[in-house]
Order: structure tokens, then C-alpha cells, then sequence
């Protein structure tokens, strides 16, 4: 039911160097990743990151097709921003559609947004595909750490996403069966204007609700059962280790990080030298 | 309303990694006014089956024919289907989600597209079928007991008059009284003309209501026949995953400690009149 091309949030399980890496350091390459790539401000340095995404890919046994897979859900805000750039850039014109002018500075400005948002997701994407929820959350977890000094709850917001992603399965599930039982009292949920079907979800939620609010009250109690108590003092049954691979990506990212950095400084931004 | 299954197979997932065979090349037909049991161990397809007879779930190939058409034909309607043949699911209690419990029963009734005042009659109709007192049907389903409210759910399919009625579990998770009231109104309404095919793991249950059972396992349809034919097959049953009621065991140990006694005995009231009969005492008339 939900197979409709959402890879974001998606494990792809397989054997690779970049699954068994610490799930530490692919967080903080994702998030430094996404930094770098917004300080490149040409092409050259989408060049050097697209090449760096894709040697990832390639390490990680994820086919390149469930990653252009999941680009779908954002082809439209792509197409959106694409368009928007190429109208509304000032520059000299290549051709006009009513008020509108479109400029080659909008295309070339609107073209490496574009690029920068695939690389952008192409690459984020990978962190889930290659990590499990739980190896996500541990890691999240460890990272949030130092910060709960200042009073952020990490344990207890790593633990909240790990039942989230817990039951994301379990409700689709119960929807599905709510659902039949419903369509076999005459329910119809696929005809009928926008009101009509936002009406006909009610027999649906309604039930939902409630199962999950049981789930829910059930769960607690059973951690509590079993002397479920917050982060401190907590051991792990998987303790994280950073292994050399995991310094070699660092290592990578590190000097990419400088030649994007140079190449912004040598060349600078795409639209001026138009 | 005849239903008659021809060579259904269905498989889930199909193509993908996660594919399974659910149902292997199912052929059966049940006439009007039957009162079929379903059994068959956890995962053996019960659920799978049922929702194909109204039409929830498509076969992969075979057919599903009702009144000698097949459902999936165009121009046939699935909605119309799912009128005639009333599915009520396992913990249905779940799915009821109005403010009164008359509005959730009302809830497929009004869905037929019938006035208000035939939405009332039938509601209170049905509540009256299942035994819900009427003073329950203004209050709201979530004060009511896990019981109670099951018979709401039952209502609820009930109220669409169907000529079929299919009942995966309906006394599962009930005290005894709640199971015993469930089968009794179910019994009534099958005395009253109604098709009735239950899926249970209470061979007790099935042996004392059924006509005929229907055995599954793996996926595939391995006996079919009325109880006693079925519970007799001790071997068999037990080889399948299931256990002949314990009036049947308790007949077969008569048996080994010597007594003449028959061993194709499905109730108690038959297992009372056989051993009063091999102990020489007098058998009463039972009802």
C-alpha cells in the first residue's frame, strides 16, 4: 500500500563497507556533507561532491535505481525551483512568455539548484538506506550526548524515534484491516469529491486512534514491567566502534570539504561570470 | 445464494521477494442455508479465504462464483456483493468508531442508501438478533464491555440483512458467558435462513454447530466433510495441527479401557446416551 516510491526513511538491507561503518560517523559525513554542499557555490564543486556521492553508491550495493527512485516525491518542488529561477533571475533574455522573461542566468542558476537538491537527497538518502533504525537512533543518541548538559533529553528523544519507527509497520498494518472491515460495511473510500473522501476517513482514524493510544498504554506498561527507567547508568548490548574505514571516510570528506572550499574561492559563484 | 469457490489460489506479494502462497487451488461450494466451519491451524489461509467470498481480496487465479456469477466480471458490484455477503472480522470490536452504538450499527445500512427509518428498524432489528439490550443502543461504545461490544461489531455487518454471514472468530478472547451468547444468537440466525460460515479454533464449537467443516491447512483444502466424518480421522486431525473435541478423546480412552463404546461421537449429549447405553441405565430423552 505504501510502496509508492518513498525511499527516505527506507533500509536497504546488504553487506558494504558503508552499511557496517559507525553509524556516528555517517551522520556527521551527512550532516558536513550537506554543509559543503551548500557552500559550493559552482559547478566544479558539484563536481568534485557528485563524484564523492557516487563512489559512495557504489561502495554501498544500493542499486542506483531505488536512489533515482526516490527522487520522485521531490520532482515536482525540483521542477517548481527550477522554473521559479529560470522567470524570476534578472539577465539578458532567451525568449518571453507573457510578463515573463526567461534569462540565461535563470537557467544556469536554476539548473545548479537542481543538481545541488538530487546530490542533496541522493546523498542524504543513502544514510537510511545503508543504516538501520535502530543503528540510526543509537548513533543519534551518542552524538546528542554531550548536549544533555544543557538539558536536551537524548536518550529519551532517541528512544521516542526508535518506537516511532517501531510501529510505523504495525499501524499500516491495522489500517489496512480497519479498512477492509469497514469497506465490508459498504464503505467506500476511493470515490466522491475531496469533502466526501476526507469524510469517509473517519471510520478509518477513528479506530486507528484509539489502537494506537492502547499501543501505546500498553507499551509504557510494559517497560515499566520490566523496570524501564531513562539514560543514565544504561548499558548497550551494541557498543559503537569507530574502525579505520570509518576514518578513511572522514579523511575524504575532509578533503573534499577543502577542495570545495578552494574551488569557491578560485572561481566563485556560477551566476558572475555571466 | 449459493457460493461456490473454483480453483482459487492466491498469492501475496507476487513478484517481489516477499512472496507467498497463501491459498493452493481451492474448490468448494456451499449451499443456501449451510452452517459451514472454517478450521484450520494459525496461518493456514482461514482469513485469506474469507475475504475473497466478498470480494476484499482478488484470487491470483480461480474464480469466486455467488449466485453463479463471478464477482470479479464487469459489471458486477462489490458493494452489492458485500451487502449480500456480511463479513464480520476477527476482534471486530475494533472497528467501531461512531458516538452511539445506533450510529455505528447504523453505519452500513446508511451506506446501502436507505431512509431513516428503515436505518432504524434494522438497527434495532439487528441489536435484537444479537442480544444488545436496547437500553445500550444510546450510549456510547466506548463504556461498553469487551462483549458488548463485539455484538455491536456483529450488529453492525447484521444490519445489512445479508443472506451470507461470515464470522472469522467472533467468541475469540470472550469469557464463557460473552462465547456462549455470541454462538446462540449466531445459531438462532441460522435457524432464521441464514448461511452462516464460521472460522474458529473451538473444535467444541464447530462440532456442536456445524453442518459441515471445512478443513485447511498449508494453503490447501484437506478435507471437507460433517463433523463426525472429521473428528473420527483422529490421526489426520491431529497430523493437521488440531485436536478433535475432548468427547471424541474421551470416547476413544472408553475404548481402550475396554468399553463397547462408538468413537464417532461429536457432543456431549450423544458421548451421555452412548455410555449410558453401554453402562445398561435407562437414556433419557434430551432435547
Amino acid at each position: 500500500m505504501m510502496s509508492s516510491g518513498v525511499i527516505m526513511g527506507q533500509y536497504y538491507p546488504a553487506s558494504s563497507p558503508v552499511h557496517s561503518m559507525d553509524p556516528r560517523a555517517k551522520i556527521l559525513i551527512s550532516v558536513l556533507f550537506m554543509i559543503v554542499l551548500f557552500v559550493g557555490n559552482n559547478f566544479y564543486a558539484f563536481a568534485i561532491m557528485g563524484a564523492f556521492a557516487g563512489l559512495a553508491i557504489a561502495v554501498s550495493k544500493v542499486p542506483l535505481k531505488l536512489l533515482i527512485r526516490g527522487l520522485r516525491p521531490i520532482l515536482f518542488i525540483m521542477l517548481f525551483t527550477m522554473v521559479l529561477h529560470l522567470f524570476l533571475t534578472p539577465g539578458p533574455a532567451i525568449f518571453k512568455v507573457g510578463p515573463f522573461t526567461a534569462t540565461w542566468a535563470g537557467l544556469v542558476q536554476g539548473l545548479f539548484i537542481g543538481v545541488r537538491l538530487v546530490i542533496l537527497i541522493m546523498f542524504t538518502s543513502l544514510l537510511t538506506l545503508t543504516t538501520s533504525p535502530i543503528e540510526l537512533t543509537d548513533g543519534l543518541e551518542d552524538l546528542l550526548k554531550p548536549f544533555a548538559r544543557l538539558g536536551v533529553p537524548a536518550h529519551e528523544l532517541a528512544m521516542m524515534m526508535t518506537i516511532a519507527l517501531r510501529f510505523i509497520p504495525t499501524l499500516l498494518e491495522e489500517a489496512e484491516r480497519i479498512m477492509k472491515a469497514q469497506m465490508a460495511r459498504g464503505a467506500d473510500f476511493e470515490s466522491g469529491n475531496m469533502v466526501k473522501r476526507a469524510k469517509s476517513l473517519v471510520p478509518l482514524l477513528v479506530p486507528l486512534f484509539v489502537s494506537a493510544f492502547r499501543r501505546a498504554d500498553d507499551l509504557a506498561m510494559a517497560m515499566e514491567a520490566r523496570c524501564y527507567r531513562g539514560g543514565e547508568g544504561r548499558t548497550r548490548m551494541r557498543q559503537l566502534h569507530m574502525a579505520p574505514r570509518d576514518y578513511v571516510a572522514f579523511g575524504l570528506v575532509i578533503v573534499i570539504s577543502v577542495l570545495v572550499i578552494l574551488v569557491r574561492i578560485k572561481f566563485g559563484p556560477v551566476i558572475s561570470r555571466l | 445464494m449459493p457460493i461456490e469457490v473454483r480453483n482459487l489460489t492466491h498469492i501475496y506479494h507476487k513478484g517481489s521477494p516477499s512472496e507467498a502462497v497463501a491459498l493452493k487451488d481451492i474448490s468448494f461450494r456451499i449451499e443456501n442455508g449451510e452452517f459451514v466451519g472454517l478450521i484450520g491451524p494459525t496461518g493456514s489461509g482461514k482469513s485469506t479465504l474469507i475475504q475473497h467470498l466478498n470480494g476484499l481480496l482478488k484470487p491470483t487465479s480461480g474464480e469466486v462464483l455467488v449466485d453463479g456469477e463471478n464477482i470479479w466480471d464487469k459489471g458486477m458490484s462489490l458493494r452489492k456483493l458485500r451487502q449480500r455477503v456480511g463479513l464480520v472480522f476477527q476482534y471486530a470490536e475494533q472497528q467501531v468508531f461512531e458516538e452511539t452504538v445506533r450510529e455505528d450499527i447504523a453505519f452500513g445500512p446508511r451506506n446501502l442508501g436507505l431512509s431513516a427509518k428503515e436505518v432504524s428498524e434494522r438497527v434495532e432489528e439487528a441489536a435484537r438478533m444479537v442480544g444488545l439490550p436496547e437500553d445500550l443502543l444510546n450510549r456510547s461504545p466506548f463504556e461498553l464491555s469487551g462483549g458488548q461490544l463485539r455484538r455491536v461489531a456483529i450488529a453492525g455487518v447484521v444490519a445489512m440483512k445479508p443472506e451470507v454471514l461470515i464470522l472469522d472468530e467472533p467468541a475469540a478472547g470472550l469469557d464463557p458467558r460473552g462465547r456462549d451468547a455470541i454462538l446462540s444468537s449466531i445459531q438462532e440466525m441460522h435457524r432464521a435462513g441464514m448461511t452462516v460460515i464460521l472460522v474458529s479454533h473451538n473444535m467444541e464449537d464447530v462440532a456442536r454447530l456445524c453442518g459441515r467443516l471445512l478443513v485447511l491447512n498449508r494453503g490447501e483444502l484437506v478435507a471437507d466433510g460433517s463433523p463426525r466424518e472429521i473428528f473420527s480421522r483422529n490421526e489426520f486431525v491431529k497430523k493437521v495441527g488440531l485436536r478433535a473435541p475432548d468427547v471424541v478423546n474421551l470416547m476413544e480412552r472408553l475404548r481402550e479401557c475396554g468399553w463397547n463404546v462408538r468413537t464417532d461421537i461429536v457432543n456431549v449429549d450423544e458421548a451421555l446416551k452412548e455410555i449410558l447405553r453401554e453402562m445398561g441405565k435407562e437414556v433419557p430423552v434430551l432435547p
